[in-house]
């Protein structure tokens, strides 16, 4: 199933298989096509989505998120 | 001591943010550079001396930056640096447990053809999350010197010292090629790495 990366729910593990925006921000940042990714948190009052990419959490704004679509592969507990 | 007739060498320290630029930069020159554990402590450049074999460098502790597009006045810096420093060594510093995204900008930095060398930093954090880094296999694919160093106890830092002569030009063209297995492995004598540097 796909979805914005931003639809994620607490937990759900993706792939991402597009990027809708600069693909080099998000490349540079460690974020590529067919990288799989972990929702981590997504802060209140539209604050950011932060994911787990490997070993480590990148936060990632709104608007931004709403921009990688992701195929979802499964839920960690 | 330095051999005065010598031309001063110039070391760019380059890298993703909170790699340890600063810190394996204290270690190297004895200076006294911020460091802490959040990125985006080194907005300015900091520059200190290194004596090593005879020669002098001059090396400098760059703000850390994502790509070589920049998108803040940090990165700006950095990208200045590299453009006015044609000739520089630029050692690329590498989070040992982030080997991916610092591959990123390592490969844009050595888009520009300038004299490469690699020091894969953090490698005691990268041992506690049990995370291996294959430093002589990165070299061969690379073509550059890559040296493990850990900047807060010290390892690997005379080493990579050492490295700094045997900076080489990255060829893309073969790094592709190697990746794809069309450039056979040649067999290394007396345990080089094969960074060409000889």
């Amino acid at each position: 199933m796909q979805k914005k990366l931003l639809e994620l729910e607490f937990g759900e593990r993706g792939v991402v298989r597009e990027i809708r925006t600069s693909v080099h921000d998000l490349n540079c940042m460690g974020i590529r096509v067919d990288r799989e990714l972990k929702m981590v948190t997504k802060q209140p009052i539209k604050g950011p989505v932060v994911v787990l990419l490997g070993e480590m959490q990148i936060a990632i704004g709104l608007d931004l998120a709403a921009q990688i679509i992701v195929d979802v592969i499964g839920k960690d507990a | 001591m330095a051999d005065s007739t010598k031309k001063k060498i110039t070391v760019l320290m380059v890298g993703n943010p909170n790699v340890g630029k600063s810190a394996l930069f204290n270690r190297m020159t004895g200076a006294n550079a911020m460091v802490s554990n959040y990125p985006g402590t080194t907005v300015d450049f900091t520059s200190g001396t290194l004596i090593e074999g005879r020669q002098e460098y001059e090396i400098i502790d760059v703000p850390g930056t994502y790509s070589l597009e920049p998108r803040d006045a940090a990165e700006e810096v950095a990208v200045r640096m590299i453009r006015d420093h044609p000739d520089a060594v630029v050692m690329i510093v590498f989070d040992a447990t982030k080997i991916d995204r610092g591959l990123y900008i390592a490969l844009e930095v050595m888009e520009q053809g300038m004299l490469c060398i690699v020091a894969v930093n953090m490698m005691d954090t990268a041992h506690d999350k049990k995370i291996s880094v294959d430093t002589a296999d990165l070299q061969k694919v690379l073509g550059v010197p890559v040296v493990a160093t850990t900047a807060t106890s010290g390892e690997g830092i005379r080493e990579l010292a050492e490295q700094i002569r045997k900076a080489q030009v990255a060829d893309l063209d073969k790094i592709i090629k190697r990746l794809n297995g069309e450039i056979p492995d040649k067999k290394s004598v007396g345990g080089c790495g094969g960074c060409g540097g000889c």
